[in-house]
């Protein structure tokens, strides 16, 4: 993922150095990635520039709070504003879990209770545009107050500057931008400090002639220390962290700290906010699970219509005509264990012009499966969405034999 | 008649009207479009600069982007100026008053207001839109403004200090970009660049109040009502604009709803495969997906910011486990990419991949660049032909969707309230200087009701809506004696057939129709034995052939309809077996079909009074075929006697993109022909309705269209020439008047007319309340008089408008548009559903495609 093409100019002794992907985005896919590995359920991005990385995070599945925070906000908000709220088919197709998004216009060095309690925090490019009084509070702020599950903390790596045409800083907002040894040196004190583990790692291979460089990107991975080492992360209720001060073991605890948190210090304003629709919401649960319920009956009768039709031409019989025959069907993945278990359930029959799927029997579909877990949930939703469509004693989905059985006109 | 015969009778079937709903809420039916996502739908940029023009020129957003833009509104047609009669006066005087209420808003705007357009350019050029828009946004000194941004052309109300302002600003990447903002135009409220720029600040209200814009209309995801069983949701919305009306400015909203369809592409492909054969599979499922417009979640490949794809093609050799390249030049696989990208697995390794053609944005001959999207990951949208074809799920979208007078002032009244009280939507509202204002009532006046004249007879109907009643043993004008004839059955349906021969004939003599004993044949129940029996025994002589057909599989009506419109030119009836089979109902079926019969022989059943004496009525309509794409069927039906019941009919099918006519000239000398050689002489007056023009088409119709005919109706003669008149007529607007009684709210009394406010100040246009809703609201028709040398009283026009109304045979009733359209549209349908082909031209003196 992190290959990078050297290209070698026609102008001599200068080595022009072009990253594919492009830096920024190596980084983001870095994020993804450690998002990937430790799914975590809380996520903000201090500096989120224009909400790219969030726009990234929103699809996973393990997220459920995504904040950004930034100085500059407004300015690039009218149009990502789209990208972060919910689409259209976001609204068809809801996510498993809720997911809300909030963006605050504020300071990275100033405390805000709004982010306690978060899983991961992400400051990808923000700590060398810091000066250094703020620098000086960020590690209190993020490590002290905040103090979130893990901190992902990304800088220019000063030793690679040599490699580029210009010897300056990389933007003229930086402030500095330090070496390997400067970073680490920062970072391993500040670890030590608020009892965290760091390792580190970048983005931007250098070229094979300059490998003492390092990552163009240096990265910092933070992870909290924990009592028990093997949970460090998503084994604790979130946002309850306030309360549990006890946790930060070797850390001399200062009460007036406590205190503050508590006061509920909001210092941030908000620009923006976001919730997408979930199957934890009850009327997207109700009819997502009624769609796929009356898709799965209709599909059963297709089969069950068809196997019928066979046994009237009185085709010689196949394996089609067996249970599993009116089970499987192409489209539906079964393992043989989940066959098995709807083989062994009630079976859908007909009466006069009307077919009927009993509960019991959808209940083992995957899709359905998926959405509630018994048989008695899956009852009071139909019952509530659909109750037309339940037969009188609630034991059964019920829908026309012969669907196209309507009149017609003349000409 | 039933269901569906009555829909064709008075409403276009094209539209999503679900059987005996005369008028359901207007319903989005189409795939959307893809979506414009930006404040401006065009993105292309002109590169001139601009002078500084007083006044009012063509709106730029117009011009830009070559052929992709339209103006859908027609702002810049004038017609009226041309109309010295009515210059000064449109309104008509006849009839009763009565108070309506609208779907109208006032729009108040301070006396003084001004819109003040600038050009920005920047030094170095930025080529993303996005990049020019945040920096120029990002100024002080245009922060807390209000304004109108696409990149380049910049709209504030309050004026700049400066005639040029430079402003420079530092991009990310460090480099200083030097912005130059010059005034180019000063505009009054009333121009049209204004009216684009309303409307612009409209749609970023209602996003604002949660909205989501598909196609050009905004609809509530919040509230939507869903139809599990038909796997649809439907989202209420509303349809808006802003306006210059008669004398102010005003907001329109209609409530309208969007079908959204729970179903992905790979759920339809699997239930396609469970009813298909295999080996049939691929090319049935191409025929139904290609040209759908599907809804994605995710971005699709290469990435591009849309969210709504049309299907071009389906690759049925890439399977999600194969790999593609990405931009960045390496390779990964479809279920990886998803994977790691939106965290997705997908479940069917077999599926194939849909793709795309993306519109490139400029004009250059690149490659066009193809998207590839995952089955699974897609959204259907829109409703296929099956399913608007299938009665019970119209039936429960109608069901869901038709909304009562009142129920539809709930909703507006609701949107006004939103608008009014939403912090964000009044704050836009307030920056620009706008305030939004009450619900407009007006005056519209119901004309007098027609007589109609029966043989011997004149009967003034107690409903105009339905005269079914009022004609029963009353003789029809003329119609000719049925002699030799043919009915094709199946063996099964002899019985029900001689007893519906037995009641033809008693209502055929009782309404003047004589009916003579026919021959009887039988045939297979297959559509291709009743196809040679056909080819077998139609000869010349035979004047009719009816069929009763065993079912309505399209096959059997479409070869018969086929060779007997084309081939072997006789006229033909088709008939249901089931139709015959209901109970009790023999003599009110048999009573329409031998009406049918009897036109399909160039028989006249009714007329109305008609002051006028010499005048030819002229009805166009154009239809897409069904069958080749890109092929359009213009439909030309024209009155060949003063008391219009007899009718001359031609159809064409031409090669174009638009709905545009190409071959009136000709029809117009043929139908002036047939006048000539009925009345001895050319009409005094001609007056053309012309049908199915889409938005934005107006232009093109008064440059295209009405040229050819004027030289027709100038040739026909040397001295004195036939005055033309050309209307256009929309059954699809807007706008909806309702009327209020017993503190509650109804559709307005059939013929009511509204020709003040709700107009537009440079046409010569008016509404016209003709046909009856007897459940949901009522849409009015709208004419538009483009052309005319009449120079009748806007009263007279108004009145022969509904008369015409009143001469649709295949309906005992008034209809929502004049009959010569209804018949143009009939004609136009039947070719594009079931022919494809131009009918034979000895039939054309017949009403044979009722």
């Amino acid at each position: 993922r992190n290959l990078i093409l050297f290209q070698r100019s026609t102008v001599p002794r200068k080595n022009v150095i072009e990253f594919r992907p492009p830096l920024y985005k190596q980084r983001y896919f870095f994020v993804k990635d450690i998002v990937n590995q430790y799914k975590p359920k809380k996520v903000a991005d201090l500096g989120c520039g224009n909400a790219t990385l969030l726009c990234m995070l929103k699809f996973h599945s393990c997220v459920q709070e995504l904040v950004g925070v930034d100085l500059l906000m407004d300015r690039l908000l009218d149009w990502n504003s789209d990208k972060l709220s919910p689409s259209i088919g976001d609204h068809l197709g809801p996510r498993d879990l809720d997911l809300s998004i909030v963006l605050y216009r504020g300071s990275a060095v100033e405390k805000d209770s709004r982010l306690l309690g978060f899983d991961l925090i992400t400051c990808i490019e923000l700590i060398e545009h810091l000066d250094s009084e703020d620098l000086a509070k960020f590690p209190e702020v993020v490590f002290g107050y905040f103090s979130p599950g893990m901190v992902v903390i990304s800088t220019p790596n000063s030793d690679f500057n040599p490699l580029f045409p210009a010897s300056t800083f990389r933007n003229s907002d930086h402030k500095f931008e330090w070496n390997q040894t400067q970073f680490q040196h920062w970072a391993s004190n500040v670890a030590k400090l608020y009892s965290y583990t760091v390792e580190f790692t970048g983005v931007g291979v250098p070229p094979p002639w300059a490998k003492h460089v390092g990552y163009c990107t240096q990265i910092g991975i933070f992870k909290k220390k924990q009592p028990d080492p093997g949970s460090w992360i998503l084994a604790k209720p979130t946002g309850s962290r306030v309360s549990e001060p006890e946790e930060h073991a070797y850390q001399v605890i200062d009460p007036r700290k406590i205190l503050h948190a508590h006061k509920w210090c909001q210092s941030w304003s908000t620009v923006f906010t976001a919730s997408f629709p979930s199957l934890q919401q009850k009327h997207f649960l109700l009819f997502v699970l009624c769609t796929e319920v009356l898709k799965e009956v209709e599909a059963i009768r297709q089969k069950y219509v068809w196997i019928m039709k066979r046994k009237e031409s009185s085709e010689p019989e196949s394996e089609e005509d067996t249970d599993s025959g009116l089970v499987r069907r192409p489209g539906l993945f079964l393992t043989d264990a989940q066959v098995a278990q709807i083989e062994k359930s009630p079976k859908p029959y007909s009466v006069g012009k009307r077919f009927y799927v009993p509960l019991k029997r959808l209940i083992g579909y995957p899709k359905v499966n998926r959405l509630v877990a018994d048989v008695s949930t899956l009852r009071t939703l139909l019952a509530e969405g659909i109750p037309m469509r339940l037969n009188r004693a609630h034991t059964s989905v019920q829908i026309d034999l012969d669907p196209y059985d309507y009149p017609h006109d003349y000409r | 008649m039933s269901g569906r015969a009555r829909v064709r009778a008075r409403g276009r079937a094209r539209s999503p009207s679900p059987a005996d709903a005369p008028s359901p809420t207007s319903v989005d039916i189409s795939a959307s479009e893809a979506s414009s996502t930006g404040d401006f739908a065009g993105t292309s940029r002109i590169s001139q600069t601009h002078g500084v023009s007083p006044g009012d020129a063509r709106c730029p957003f117009i011009q830009r982007g070559g052929k992709g833009r339209r103006d859908f509104m027609d702002l810049d047609v004038c017609t009226r100026e041309k109309l010295a009669h009515v210059r000064d006066c449109k309104t008509g005087s006849s009839g009763v008053p009565v108070k309506l209420v609208t779907n109208l808003f006032n729009l108040d705007l301070p006396q003084d207001w001004q819109l003040y357009q600038y050009h920005v350019t920047y030094v170095p050029d930025l080529e993303s839109r996005r990049l020019r828009i945040a920096l120029l946004y990002s100024h002080r000194e245009l922060s807390n403004k209000a304004k109108a941004f696409d990149g380049v052309i910049l709209f504030l109300t309050q004026k700049l200090e400066e005639k040029v302002t430079e402003l420079s600003s530092e991009t990310h990447r460090g480099g200083t970009v030097k912005m130059t903002i010059t005034l180019t135009r000063e505009l009054p409220a009333s121009s049209s660049v204004c009216i684009q720029v309303f409307n612009i600040i409209f749609r970023k209200i209602l996003k604002k109040l949660a909205m989501y814009q598909i196609g050009r209309n905004f609809y509530k995801p919040s509230e939507p009502v869903e139809i599990p069983q038909h796997k649809l949701s439907l989202w209420p919305g509303f349809a808006i604009s802003v306006s210059r009306f008669e004398s102010r400015l005003l907001f329109t909203a209609d409530v309208s709803y969007k079908i959204l369809r729970n179903e992905t592409v790979l759920e339809f492909m699997t239930d396609l495969r469970q009813e298909t054969t295999m080996s049939c599979f691929t090319q049935t499922c191409e025929k139904r997906l290609l040209g759908l417009i599907v809804l994605t979640r995710f971005l699709a490949f290469p990435r591009y910011n849309n969210k709504t794809y049309r299907i071009d093609d389906i690759d049925w050799s890439v399977k999600p486990t194969h790999t593609f390249q990405k931009q960045d030049g390496t390779e990964i696989t479809y279920v990886d990419y998803y994977k790691q990208q939106y965290d997705i697995t997908l479940s069917d390794l077999n599926q194939p991949v849909l793709v795309s053609l993306l519109k490139t944005k400029r004009n250059d001959n690149t490659e066009p660049r193809v998207a590839h999207l995952i089955p699974e990951l897609c959204f259907l949208t829109g409703l296929t032909c099956q399913a608007t074809s299938d009665f019970r799920l119209m039936k429960a979208v109608a069901e869901e969707t038709r909304l009562s007078p009142l129920g539809r002032q709930q909703r507006l009244a609701r949107l006004a309230d939103d608008i009014q009280r939403n912090k964000d939507a009044r704050f836009e509202l307030e920056t620009w200087g706008l305030h939004f204002g009450c619900q407009v009532s007006l005056t519209g006046r119901v004309l007098p009701s027609e007589k109609i004249l029966m043989q011997d007879h004149i009967c003034q109907p107690a409903s105009a809506a339905d005269w079914s009643k009022d004609m029963r043993n009353c003789k029809i004008l003329s119609a000719q004696s049925l002699n030799k004839w043919l009915i094709l059955c199946s063996n099964r349906a002899e019985y029900v057939t001689e007893n519906f021969l037995h009641c033809l004939r008693r209502v055929g003599s009782c309404m003047g129709f004589n009916v003579d004993y026919p021959k009887i044949i039988k045939a297979q129940e297959n559509p291709a034995a009743f196809f040679s029996a056909v080819q077998k025994h139609v000869d010349p002589d035979v004047q009719l052939v009816m069929c009763i057909l065993p079912s309505n599989q399209k096959n059997y009506y479409d070869t018969i309809k086929n060779y007997l419109n084309s081939f072997c030119p006789v006229p033909s009836q088709c008939v249901l077996t089931r139709t015959l089979n209901k109970q009790g109902m023999m003599m009110s079926v048999a009573t329409k079909i031998a009406m049918q019969m009897a036109c399909k022989l160039g028989g006249e059943l009714w007329a109305v009074e008609i002051p006028l004496k010499s005048l030819m009525v002229v009805g166009i309509d154009a239809y897409k075929d069904e069958v080749s794409k890109g092929m359009v069927v213009v439909g030309f039906v024209a009155s060949i006697n003063p008391g219009i019941t007899r009718w001359f009919s031609r159809c064409i099918l031409q090669r174009t993109a638009t709905d545009v006519a190409d071959c009136l000239k000709v029809f117009m000398t043929g139908a002036l022909n047939k006048w000539y050689k009925h009345n001895h002489g050319l009409p005094a007056r001609i007056i053309v309705y012309r049908n199915g023009v889409g938005d934005g088409q107006l232009k093109t119709l008064i440059e295209y269209e009405v040229p050819q005919l004027l030289s027709s109706v100038t040739e026909a003669s040397a001295n004195t020439s036939s005055k033309l008149s050309v209307i256009v007529v929309r059954k699809k607007c807007t706008l909806r008047f309702c009327m209020e009684m017993n503190r509650s709210l109804q559709n307005p009394p059939l013929g009511t007319v509204v020709d003040s406010e709700a107009t537009r100040p440079d046409w010569y246009d008016f509404y016209l309340i003709s046909q009856a809703a007897c459940r949901g609201t009522v849409n009015p028709t709208y004419y538009n008089v483009i052309y005319d040398d009449n120079g009748l009283k806007p009263d007279h026009m108004q009145r022969l408008t509904f008369k015409l109304c009143h001469l649709y045979y295949n309906w005992p009733g008034l209809i929502s548009i004049p009959a010569p359209c209804q018949y143009a549209h009939k004609l136009t349908f039947l070719v594009a559903q079931s022919i494809h082909k131009e009918p034979s031209l000895e039939l054309a003196n017949s009403l044979f495609y009722l």
